[in-house]
């Protein structure tokens, strides 16, 4: 198992187009890095760059302490899965699995033995003679994963291996990825714009926007301590509420005033808010952060705009001035479309930002 | 960095080696064509007097003129000579000045132009000064136009061609296209066979099939007709346009046409209002590709043509008969070369797109 | 009303039906009357003399003259060796064009222009270019590589320099379209696979000759057996250089037979030479076809 270090990698395309500027990366044994952003944030360029399948424009790529940048993929010690599979339709499952291995110029039973553990590992071992074409998507997909297994590599890559999949299956699949993962302890980069997926699988998750490195933390780090505005309002599903505030401090208080509400802090344990005295900042607070509350004491009372039942849990849509609040309510309480509502905030949950730089704002509130 | 420099280095002479293979390439296909540009705009003088033949044709004629006892002497300037030469077996004497004989000899051998009176005012130069130099413009088209003076009923072949490859179109694509249509929307037996088609009418030589098409052609009045001919293009023209409006409309999904049906149209309706007008810059390429097959072809029109043979079969016949010199025919040759390679730059995205879909 | 309604609706489906049939019908109709009709009128033909009497002899006048054994060598040779070099440069052009480097559509452009030049345009390209005194010489003298001296005769070899010429103008010709059809087929194919193929160990080498040829497969074949048919069918870039006679083909002959010589009787030996190069043709690309494995892959698939 191996460590992976990239320094000041960066690609760029063209005079005008970066793939990726600046990349500085440290991946640990055994580590599930994934690689999360919106389409054309350099995950993939990344992840093709460790790969060997684009050039490196700067920087260096290290594996195992050995500098690969400018080796060619086949002498990585590398794998991949790919978004289309890209398993070849003239071979069959097995040839498939074999191809490195065969040329790697193993011996014969050597490579049946192992095509037909990594082809259990995936449940496909009875398909090993098919041909692409006569295999489901999901079958494809544990094909394209078992050709990467059999390698044993150092330093596993997957671009988007599940996006192709129907929803149901893709859940299935990151569970098994997960276990696999667990199985083999072999160091992996995971790239995706799933950010449950993401959530559900990471180790650590290395949020990505215009080619450059937002925040690198594990699921917990990205989703509580959201490093900007970005983050937050990527991560979580619904995203996170913004709400803009004008701050005062008020001897041991401090009074965050909205225009529907105005929530009331102790000074003690938001310090760092002191600074934004008579200065506009944005609040956000996840949407299972904000509660029902029937009592006299709610924060603001809001008519609902929309219900959406999951089962598990609602999701209620406030329209609070021109913005759309979102909030989760338990399944049990019954809210209609038009109801009055009042709602309070999980004050130990709260999320500050500077409304310029859209930088969290660290407070010694935080969890 | 020592590797990044390293890199560069790598990467530069690698798009280096591979920009002169590039070159090397395109040398090779350009020369030729280049050649065969470069001589239709020669003079006969060019073509034929100097050696090594000039690479690129000039713009002017150098002439000198002067005197002796005999009369007067007419030179041209040989560029591989370096030289004046002397130009034409023709001097004459003060008494007859037969200007007009000079003027003609200027304008067939060297492509020039130069009216009588200029002629006559350097005839007095020379008399005063013994000898004139003097250079004339030359008419780059003058090939061009000869060809269709010189070459028997050249002009009335491009008429036939574009008649012919004009039906061939309406033909091909009417009939093709239709087939192309069902090729793209529907299942039914024999349609791989039919698809082969474009393999199996190749089996047999066209030439041969020339032969018994006299006969039917005859019989249906039509031989030696460029509708007779364009009946044979079509055989082939067909198969292609079945290709190519396949794959057009193939790559108009099905749902337009589907939705439109939705929204008030009939299927009928629906190819008219939706699936044609998303079809016509295809349709187009596929016209323009039966086009350059039929304005090209020769061998067919060989056989199937007496009195009124397309444009290719008179520079055909020019050339192999050798009735005309090299730069007329060359002539005769870029002014058929150049709307096919138009049509065909126009239209190459569509022919890729149409070689993508096929497969034995 | 009630027993016809279900009527009404099958034959409405069987009218849904025709409409496929309906549409190719004018292309069946049109390739009996034009195709298959003449070539059924040329085999027939081919087996009677001028005065219609049923007779082997056209047949027999061919296998006896010696020029024919002398074309089909000739036709052999051209097809072996040029289809064999267009296909290699061909498909390294096109390798070359799908990387997709800067310039490409400019150089695939370019490329393309052999292509369009009609036939009797390359004849007066390479006549006037192949002369003794023509424009390659010229070029040469120019350059300094030749002198007067030493020009070279590039039309008055041999046979074996003949076929050589033949073979490398047509080569110059035809590339550009073996390339087309190439370059559609690697468009066709993934950048995916062929990276999957890198990361997976394989060299270059590897594979383009374990992934993307294979993968390839179903253009190659296409390409090669369009090549073999146009290329058993060569003659008239041989006639413009050579005239008739000097470098005999099998179409050559056909052509020579029917148009330049004339006379009826040798109409007839022109129809049954079309008949031999017919069944040559179809014959080779049948044994291209087997060699290749293009038909027991078709019946894999329709195991399947």
């Amino acid at each position: 198992m191996a460590t992976l270090e990239l320094v000041d990698l960066a690609k760029r395309f063209s005079k005008k187009v970066w793939g990726v500027r600046k990349m500085d990366l440290d991946v640990n044994e055994k580590e599930f890095i994934v690689l999360l952003g919106p389409s054309g944030c350099g995950k993939t360029t990344t992840m093709r760059m460790v790969a060997g399948l684009e050039e490196v424009t700067r920087g260096t790529i290290h594996l195992d302490g050995k500098d690969i940048t400018d080796i060619p993929p086949r002498d990585r010690g590398i794998s991949m899965v790919f978004q289309n599979y890209a398993i070849w339709p003239h071979m069959t499952v097995f040839d498939n699995i074999a191809f490195s291995l065969k040329l790697k110029k193993m011996p014969k039973a050597e490579i049946r033995q192992r095509v037909q553990e990594t082809a259990d590992m995936v449940k496909i071992g009875e398909l090993l003679k098919r041909l692409p074409g006569q295999l489901s998507g999901g079958q494809q997909q544990r094909v394209a994963l078992a050709r990467a297994l059999a390698v044993k590599p150092k330093l596993f890559l997957m671009d988007e291996p599940l996006s192709n999949l129907d929803a149901k299956l893709r859940v299935v699949m990151r569970t098994e990825l997960k276990a696999i993962h667990q199985q083999t302890e072999a160091t992996s980069i995971f790239v995706t714009h799933d950010q449950s997926e993401a959530m559900s699988m990471a180790d650590r998750i290395v949020i990505m926007k215009d080619g450059e490195i937002i925040q690198i933390g594990t699921p917990d780090d990205v989703y509580f301590r959201s490093a900007n505005m970005f983050v937050a309002g990527f991560i979580g599903t619904p995203p996170t509420n913004f709400f803009n505030i004008r701050c005062s401090v008020d001897g041991e208080e401090i009074s965050l005033k909205h225009s529907n509400f105005k929530l009331v802090l102790p000074l003690k344990d938001f310090s760092e808010l002191d600074a934004y005295n008579g200065k506009e900042l944005v609040v956000g607070v996840r949407p299972e952060d904000i509660a029902v509350d029937s009592s006299d004491k709610a924060l603001f009372t809001n008519k609902v705009l929309v219900v959406e039942p999951q089962g598990s849990h609602q999701v209620v849509a406030l329209k609070l001035n021109d913005a759309i609040v979102k909030t989760i309510v338990s399944a049990d309480q019954s809210v209609k479309p038009g109801d009055s509502i009042g709602f309070n905030f999980n004050l130990k949950r709260l999320h500050f930002f500077n409304m310029e730089t859209e930088n969290r704002i660290k407070t010694a509130s935080e969890i | 960095m020592n590797s990044a420099l390293q890199r560069q280095l790598r990467r530069s002479a690698k798009r280096t080696s591979l920009y002169i293979v590039l070159v090397g390439i395109l040398f090779i296909i350009i020369f030729p064509i280049f050649f065969l540009f470069s001589f239709s705009f020669m003079s006969d003088y060019e073509t034929y007097s100097e050696w090594p033949k000039p690479l690129v044709p000039s713009f002017k004629a150098d002439f000198k003129i002067d005197k002796d006892t005999e009369g007067y002497h007419l030179y041209i300037f040989n560029k591989s000579e370096n030289d004046f030469m002397p130009f034409g077996p023709l001097f004459f004497s003060n008494s007859e000045k037969d200007v007009s004989n000079l003027r003609k000899f200027i304008k067939l051998q060297a492509n020039s132009k130069i009216t009588d009176q200029k002629i006559e005012e350097y005839l007095r130069i020379v008399d005063k000064e013994s000898k004139v130099e003097f250079s004339v413009r030359k008419d780059l088209l003058a090939n061009y136009i000869l060809f269709f003076q010189v070459i028997n009923g050249a002009a009335r072949a491009v008429l036939n061609s574009l008649m012919v490859a004009g039906a061939t179109v309406v033909i091909a694509l009417t009939i093709g296209g239709m087939g192309g249509y069902a090729f793209a929307r529907y299942f039914f037996k024999g349609k791989n066979l039919l698809k082969l088609s474009v393999l199996f009418v190749r089996m047999f030589p066209a030439v041969s099939l020339a032969i018994p098409m006299v006969i039917i052609l005859a019989r249906m009045g039509l031989y030696d007709r460029p509708l007779g001919l364009s009946l044979v293009y079509s055989v082939g023209q067909i198969s292609m346009s079945i290709w190519i409006t396949a794959s057009v409309f193939m790559s108009i999904p099905i749902s337009l046409e589907e939705a439109a049906m939705i929204f008030g149209t009939t299927r009928v309706g629906a190819f008219w209002h939706v699936t044609l007008p998303l079809a016509l810059p295809g349709l187009a390429a596929c016209a323009m590709y039966s086009f350059i097959g039929s304005w090209n072809e020769v061998i067919a029109a060989v056989v199937l043509t007496q009195f009124n043979p397309t444009f290719p079969v008179v520079v055909y016949k020019a050339l192999v008969g050798s009735q005309g010199q090299i730069n007329l025919i060359t002539a005769g040759s870029v002014a058929q070369a150049v709307p096919a390679i138009i049509f065909t730059l126009i239209i190459r995205k569509y022919i890729i797109q149409m070689w993508g879909g096929v497969k034995v | 009303m009630r027993i016809t309604k279900p009527q009404l609706s099958l034959s409405r489906d069987n009218r849904k039906k025709m409409v496929p049939y309906l549409l190719i019908a004018p292309v069946i109709i049109y390739y009996t009357i034009f195709w298959l009709f003449p070539v059924l009128n040329a085999i027939v033909e081919s087996f009677r003399d001028v005065d219609g009497i049923w007779t082997l002899g056209n047949y027999i006048y061919i296998f006896k003259d010696p020029v024919f054994y002398t074309a089909l060598f000739d036709t052999a040779f051209l097809v072996i060796f040029s289809v064999t070099i267009e296909f290699v440069l061909a498909f390294g052009l096109a390798l070359l064009i799908n990387t997709k480097f800067k310039g490409s559509s400019i150089f695939l452009f370019l490329a393309m222009i052999p292509m369009a030049l009609p036939a009797v345009a390359v004849g007066a390209m390479w006549s006037s270019g192949l002369a003794t005194r023509g424009w390659l010489n010229s070029f040469l003298m120019h350059a300094g590589i030749i002198d007067d001296a030493s020009k070279i005769l590039f039309l008055a070899g041999g046979e074996m320099s003949r076929l050589w010429l033949i073979i490398i103008i047509d080569a110059w010709t035809v590339i550009p379209f073996v390339m087309i059809i190439l370059l559609a087929g690697l468009q066709g194919i993934g950048a995916d696979v062929r990276e999957a193929g890198y990361i997976f160990g394989g060299t270059k080498f590897q594979v383009l000759r374990k992934i993307t040829i294979p993968m390839l497969k179903p253009t190659i074949t296409t390409a090669m057996i369009l090549r073999i048919i146009s290329a058993i069918q060569i003659w008239l870039i041989i006639v413009m250089l050579f005239g008739f006679n000097r470098l005999p083909t099998l179409l050559e002959q056909i052509v020579l037979n029917y148009d330049e010589l004339g006379a009826a009787s040798f109409e007839r030996i022109g129809l049954a030479l079309s008949v031999i190069v017919a069944i040559i043709v179809s014959a080779t690309a049948i044994l291209y076809l087997k060699v290749s494995g293009s038909f027991e892959k078709k019946k894999e698939q329709e195991v399947e």
